[in-house]
């Protein structure tokens, strides 16, 4: 039995010798096969690695916030109407959210685009009005803002804060102490934050929240509000308590159902499960669309492989006639469209790394956001055996064909 | 007497022609003796090429029986088949039939890699066969860069790697010029005087005859003639008018 074995193992190594040569006698056909499996392996690799290089740079940031921080918003973030509806928390939700049990502090924070003029230059920028009197400490140990020059700004002055990015990307040269315009206004530049990693963030700029709203002309509500919970509550029971609250008000007020949720309340952990999903499901669309690419290249390589045994018919007589068995011709092929498969699978790989590497090294040129593209080694491992199978099963029919063959019928063909 | 070494008993071979029938062979009795050197002869259409396919187990009849060596072998599946041909039978082609993507050793290697022999009896079997039909400088060379008669050599050292009883040739001179046909005839001859190997030549040339004992006349599917000669005599009588053999050209 073991030399049964040896003898059938030395044999593949000598019908896979037989197969690389008949696939580099037919180089240019051989490339144009294998071109098929190489560009869906190479769409699965680089943007798989993307997706979820996405995911860690988003979980990342979320991770910079504090895990018994609430977040709460207008509207249903699975509802993009009421998203968009502009809607804001009221000062009567604030109270509510207030008196619910659990709740330790809470800030507004709100936000919006104002064209601010700094020397000469004019540019739309994100300003935060955030509480500076009663949430410094959110901000600073939830939120993870953290000074890097200079100081808070003080509540109800004129002061400004900058992201780190701010100097370099938004108004070139700005530093402590330079002026800017907001509305007609004059701001000083009172300190810079450290990045808090990611583009949007760290190009905005930050005043104090009755500042703002004295600029905005909003006086009323605010677009974002941040919980902390008491020492020892835990965060999901609050986060639902809120909700609940906040529902059963608006219903009262304006008899809305209270099934239709106007407001998103959010904990870190839950965002952070809600991106997962959304990644995931990319992912999987992702892996859907690449997998039809790599069926349609399968096909490429049956179609070559029929093409091969039509050619190769006389061979495949010849071969019969002096001892090979049908499994031996059976074997040949199979190894010649596995290889196929193969190959195109450490190409597309070897492509996909390429295009996702450079992908994230274009990030750290050009920092949107702080970006690694991850390949792990189950990534590569699936592409591979996956397109070897892919390989195999486009050349098992072929090969069929190759080993039905009559050895006096294919010896008579010309 | 000896039992034959192949022996085909009421063998029919019919083809399916849409609704009608139509028979190749019909009916053939043969008898081959081990150690004989046979001619199957006819014109095209006989049913030689036919019944060489047959001879050589690369077909099954449609009706009547085969044995090899006494065994009945009309039943046998592809693969038993497969293997009693790369074990037991070489075949020596018109067209000469070598792999174009393989080198010389590699197409007379080819056989024994199908019985599962191992690399380095295999290129020391390979080498030495090249070696005795004088092709050993040619080892690395593919079936294009040679020239007919060198791939005929190469074809027969394919078909001796094995160590076969019988040797197959259909037309082995029909592609070569009268001085390379008769090196390979001379070839085929010596193995069948010093090896004593069974030799079968389907061919419609008849100086290929005289190396043979015993010439088997085919027509119509039938076999018309199947008579027995003295070959020595037959050598005295027309050796002369074959082409000189080039010395040290053969060392079977």
């Amino acid at each position: 039995m073991i030399l049964f074995n040896a003898i059938n193992i030395h044999n593949l190594k000598e019908y896979f010798k037989i197969a690389l040569k008949n696939l580099t006698t037919r180089k240019v056909r051989s490339w144009l096969t294998t071109i098929g499996i190489t560009i869906g392996v190479f769409l699965i690799v680089s943007l798989l690695s993307l997706s979820q290089g996405l995911k860690g740079a988003v979980l990342q940031q979320l991770n910079m916030m504090g895990k018994d921080l609430i977040m709460i918003m207008p509207g249903d973030i699975t509802n993009i109407a009421t998203m968009m509806g502009g809607q804001k928390i009221t000062d009567g939700d604030m109270k509510i959210i207030k008196q619910t049990k659990g709740v330790a502090e809470l800030t507004s924070i709100d936000y919006t685009s104002i064209t601010i003029r700094y020397d000469d230059v004019k540019k739309t920028v994100l300003v935060y009005g955030a509480d500076l009197r009663n949430g410094l400490d959110i901000l600073k140990n939830d939120v993870g803002w953290s000074i890097d020059e200079g100081r808070w700004p003080s509540p109800n002055k004129n002061e400004i804060l900058l992201g780190s990015a701010v100097p370099k990307d938004v108004f070139l040269g700005i530093k402590l102490g330079s002026n800017i315009m907001i509305k007609g206004r004059k701001f000083v530049v009172v300190g810079i934050l450290n990045s808090v990693g990611s583009k949007q963030d760290d190009t905005m700029v930050g005043i104090d929240l009755n500042i703002f709203k004295s600029v905005t002309g909003e006086r009323t509500g605010s677009k974002q509000m941040m919980v902390k919970v008491e020492a020892g509550a835990n965060v999901d029971d609050v986060a639902e308590r809120i909700k609940t609250n906040l529902n059963e008000n608006r219903k009262r007020q304006i008899g809305q159902d209270e099934n239709d949720s106007s407001y998103t309340v959010l904990t870190s952990e839950k965002t952070a499960s809600i991106v997962g999903n959304v990644m995931g499901m990319i992912q999987a669309v992702i892996i859907g669309f690449a997998s039809i690419a790599i069926v349609v290249g399968g096909i490429g390589i049956m179609n070559t492989m029929y093409t091969s045994v039509r050619e190769r018919t006389k061979e495949i007589g010849i071969m019969k006639a002096i001892g090979a068995k049908n499994r031996t011709i059976t074997t040949i092929f199979l190894i010649e469209s596995g290889i196929f498969g193969m190959l195109g699978g450490i190409g597309g790989t070897l492509l996909g790394l390429i295009f996702a590497k450079g992908i994230e090294i274009y990030f750290q040129i050009h920092p949107m956001f702080y970006f690694k593209a991850d390949v792990g080694p189950v990534l590569i491992i699936f592409s591979l055996a996956f397109s070897f199978f892919v390989g195999c099963v486009s050349g098992y029919f072929p090969a069929r064909t190759a080993a039905k063959l009559k050895p006096v019928d294919a010896l008579r063909y010309e | 007497m000896a039992e034959p070494v192949i022996k085909l008993e009421n063998v029919w071979k019919k083809y399916e022609l849409g609704e009608e029938e139509l028979s190749i062979l019909k009916g053939v009795n043969l008898e081959i003796m081990p150690g004989s050197f046979a001619t199957i002869m006819g014109p095209s259409g006989s049913g030689k090429s036919t019944l060489m396919y047959l001879l050589g187990l690369l077909d099954t009849p449609s009706l009547g029986k085969i044995f090899l060596n006494g065994q009945d072998v009309s039943d046998f599946s592809e693969d038993e088949l497969a293997q009693i041909r790369g074990k037991k039978i070489g075949f020596i082609f018109q067209q000469f039939n070598l792999l174009q993507n393989l080198t010389a050793l590699e197409n007379v290697m080819l056989p024994m890699i199908f019985q599962g022999i191992l690399e380095p009896q295999r290129i020391e079997r390979a080498k030495m066969l090249l070696d005795t039909v004088n092709l050993e400088h040619r080892i690395n060379h593919k079936p294009k860069e040679m020239s007919g008669g060198e791939q005929q050599r190469i074809a027969i050292a394919r078909s001796l790697v094995n160590n076969p009883e019988i040797l197959i040739a259909d037309e082995p001179t029909g592609n070569l010029d009268s001085t390379n046909g008769k090196i390979v005839m001379e070839i085929l001859a010596k193995l069948h005087r010093e090896q004593k190997k069974t030799i079968i030549v389907v061919t419609h040339d008849p100086t290929i005859a005289h190396y043979s004992q015993n010439i088997i006349h085919i027509q119509d599917g039938k076999i018309v003639s199947n008579h027995f000669q003295d070959t020595d005599i037959l050598w005295k009588e027309n050796g002369k008018n074959l082409p000189d053999v080039p010395p040290g050209e053969i060392k079977i």
